[in-house]
């Protein structure tokens, strides 16, 4: 039979997964999240840590935990026992593991990490807010990986006196910001009752459609490198693509 | 007739359009608790039918100019529509369009109204608005006008972030015959003065230039030379290269059916080839190859010339001959001298670390390893395909090369 280990989702829980089964040798044929349905090979184990087993020196290597962080965003289906094996090797290499990319999971988990981290610097510009009645700005996403938390940090920053509202659609989840703080919740757990933009938006979008129009270079036309750019899946939520 | 502000922004974004530059990069200025911070590495909100990056909301102060420029939209001899903007308007789309996260902050220029003091002051009075009124910490890069004085220069460049002012023709005998009204020791001195001064609180994200290219009869290595000219006097980041769109008939302008893209294309390799991969103007260009080969990059074309010093060995060369293989990149380079420290590399990893090795190949061996047979490193056969490679890789992904910082 074939070990599947699970966990609840969180990444400090899947670290701490991980960590034990590293600290006792265990090799799993794969790790899910608490939900995931086994074939007829597999077995699921189910493991409750009551300790610690994630070791220090994971959060005093900011460049490694920010490759496993991105990692554990991606929408890769491997994604957990991409990082058990990168880890593994972590501890067995050190910081150079980083130019090992004959390895197999090496080079595996930095393209994932990689392609999350592009996709979330491609939201902190294709991001569109529109202002509502109450002055809160509303924003809808659709990304392939889960780069909500990413863009929050960014806007947290950017738009610190504005209340905003990001909504991951394909993961039906929304980040809130009272300028304080965001927090990630699901959208089941927070309904927006009211959506009713607020009066001057419409002629906004009209001006911003307007500039965007304008700069283009007739000569110069080229919708392919437009595309190449800003690929179609995303111009449902850009306003000045998605009519 | 009172023209609303969206018939303002149409004639002032347009009149704006033809500056290369769209780069918001090089500051790292912080929100100040108000609205707005820059991101070091530049951020592009969407992208024109053209392919251009849109990152700032590029506009004219005002089309109105005195001058009389004859490759210009704005010059004072065309009867098109003119408009101005008051500060209040300029801050009012920024800040609207910054909130949604439109942009990411403003590119201000403008034609020359009454004169270039009276044109900088305007300019000074709406960012002032911005920074001190609405506390506006988003990117802004503004064109300083020459001839205005150095005591408003100082004021602009205290509240930008990046400050340039353009050349517009590689020659001074191109400026004398188009731009009549301009005189190159003005841009100079902007450009010196900016490069003394630059500090965290003076134009931290540094300068740019901007020149046209087509609309003269130079060559490539004149603008070439100027370029490394500039870089070299005045630490400039960038130096933009726009292709001559024929925006007006003149009897001393080239009548262009399309406008040379391919060789800006050309420049702007070349360009990086200076500032990155340890090339000078005179490794690649010379008064009996005056112009880039329009059918090879200048980086194949100068290995294709030097084939004695080929084939390198990547696990054994040195970082600024790994920068002279075609295919291998800045970054690539550096990964392959961090690497090999550990592992000897063979064709495959070569791929992992985003080589080309489509054009590499010809140029390297791994592990004494040639990848094709040694019969073919000719230097007819390896011209052919890469001529072949560059044909038939789409243009649309070239274009990237001219949109980072």
């Amino acid at each position: 039979m074939n070990n599947i280990y699970i966990y609840d989702g969180s990444f400090s829980n899947l670290l701490n997964l991980i960590s034990y089964l590293l600290e006792n040798k265990i090799k799993p044929f794969n790790i899910k999240i608490t939900t995931y349905n086994p074939s007829l090979f597999e077995q699921i184990i189910n493991i409750k840590l009551k300790k610690n087993f994630i070791n220090e020196d994971i959060f005093q290597n900011h460049h490694l935990l920010k490759t496993i962080y991105y990692v554990y965003l991606s929408d890769n289906e491997n994604k957990e026992i991409t990082i058990y094996y990168f880890l593994l090797n972590y501890f067995k290499f050190g910081n150079k593991v980083f130019y090992l990319k004959n390895l197999k999971c090496v080079d595996k988990t930095l393209k994932i990490a990689h392609l999350v981290s592009h996709e979330a610097h491609r939201f902190k510009g294709f991001t569109r807010f529109k202002e509502l009645k109450n002055k809160v700005l509303y924003a809808t996403i659709a990304p392939d990986n889960n780069i909500l938390p990413i863009i929050s940090k960014h806007f947290q920053k950017r738009l610190k006196n504005e209340l905003w509202i990001i909504k991951d659609e394909n993961r039906n989840i929304i980040s809130l910001y009272d300028k304080k703080k965001y927090y990630i919740v699901s959208c089941d757990q927070f309904k927006l009752l009211d959506t009713t933009l607020s009066e001057n938006e419409i002629n906004l979008e009209i001006l911003w459609k307007t500039f965007f129009k304008t700069v283009a270079i007739k000569e110069r036309e080229n919708k392919r490198c437009q595309m190449n750019f800003m690929p179609k899946k995303y111009w449902q939520n850009i306003i000045e693509m998605s009519d | 007739m009172v023209m609303n502000i969206k018939e303002k922004l149409q004639i002032l974004a347009d009149s704006a359009k033809y500056d290369a530059s769209c780069s918001s990069s090089g500051s790292r200025r912080k929100n100040n608790n108000g609205i707005g911070n820059a991101a070091y590495a530049g951020i592009c909100h969407s992208f024109s039918a053209d392919g251009r990056c849109i990152s700032l909301l590029k506009i004219l102060m005002t089309n109105c100019c005195i001058f009389d420029c004859k490759y210009c939209l704005n010059r004072k001899s065309n009867n098109i529509k003119r408009a101005i903007f008051t500060p209040e308007e300029i801050c009012y789309i920024t800040l609207n369009f910054y909130k949604r996260n439109y942009i990411e902050g403003l590119f201000l220029s403008s034609g020359i109204i009454k004169s270039p003091d009276y044109t900088m002051e305007l300019m000074i009075k709406t960012i002032t608005l911005l920074r001190q009124k609405y506390h506006f910490g988003g990117y802004i890069h503004a064109k300083a006008i020459p001839g205005a004085s150095e005591i408003l220069l100082k004021k602009l460049g205290s509240l930008v972030d990046r400050l340039s002012a353009n050349i517009e023709l590689p020659t001074e005998s191109g400026l004398k015959l188009l731009a009549p009204n301009k005189e190159t020791n003005k841009v100079d001195k902007i450009m010196g003065y900016i490069k003394e001064n630059r500090n965290n609180n003076f134009v931290p994200a540094g300068q740019s230039t901007q020149m046209i290219i087509g609309a003269t009869n130079e060559t490539d290595l004149d603008i070439m030379n100027k370029s490394e000219n500039l870089y070299n006097r005045f630490n400039l980041k960038r130096v933009f290269y726009s292709a001559y769109v024929p925006v007006n008939t003149d009897k001393l302008l080239p009548a262009l059916a399309t406008p040379p893209l391919k060789r800006e294309n050309r420049l702007y390799q070349a360009d990086w080839l200076l500032r990155y991969y340890g090339f000078k103007t005179k490794d690649i260009l010379n008064e009996e190859n005056p112009n880039f080969n329009l059918l090879v990059d200048p980086k194949a074309n100068w290995a294709i010339n030097h084939l004695d010093e080929f084939p390198k060995e990547v696990n054994s060369c040195s970082y600024p001959e790994l920068l002279k293989i075609p295919g291998i990149g800045v970054k690539s380079a550096k990964e392959i001298i961090k690497s090999r420290k550990y592992f000897q590399l063979t064709f495959k990893d070569l791929k992992k670390m985003g080589v080309v090795l489509k054009r590499a190949q010809y140029f390297i061996t791994c592990g004494g390893k040639y990848n094709l047979n040694k019969e073919f490193f000719k230097k007819d056969f390896i011209l052919s395909n890469l001529v072949i490679e560059e044909a038939t890789t789409p243009m649309s992904n070239k274009q990237q090369l001219s949109l980072f910082s």
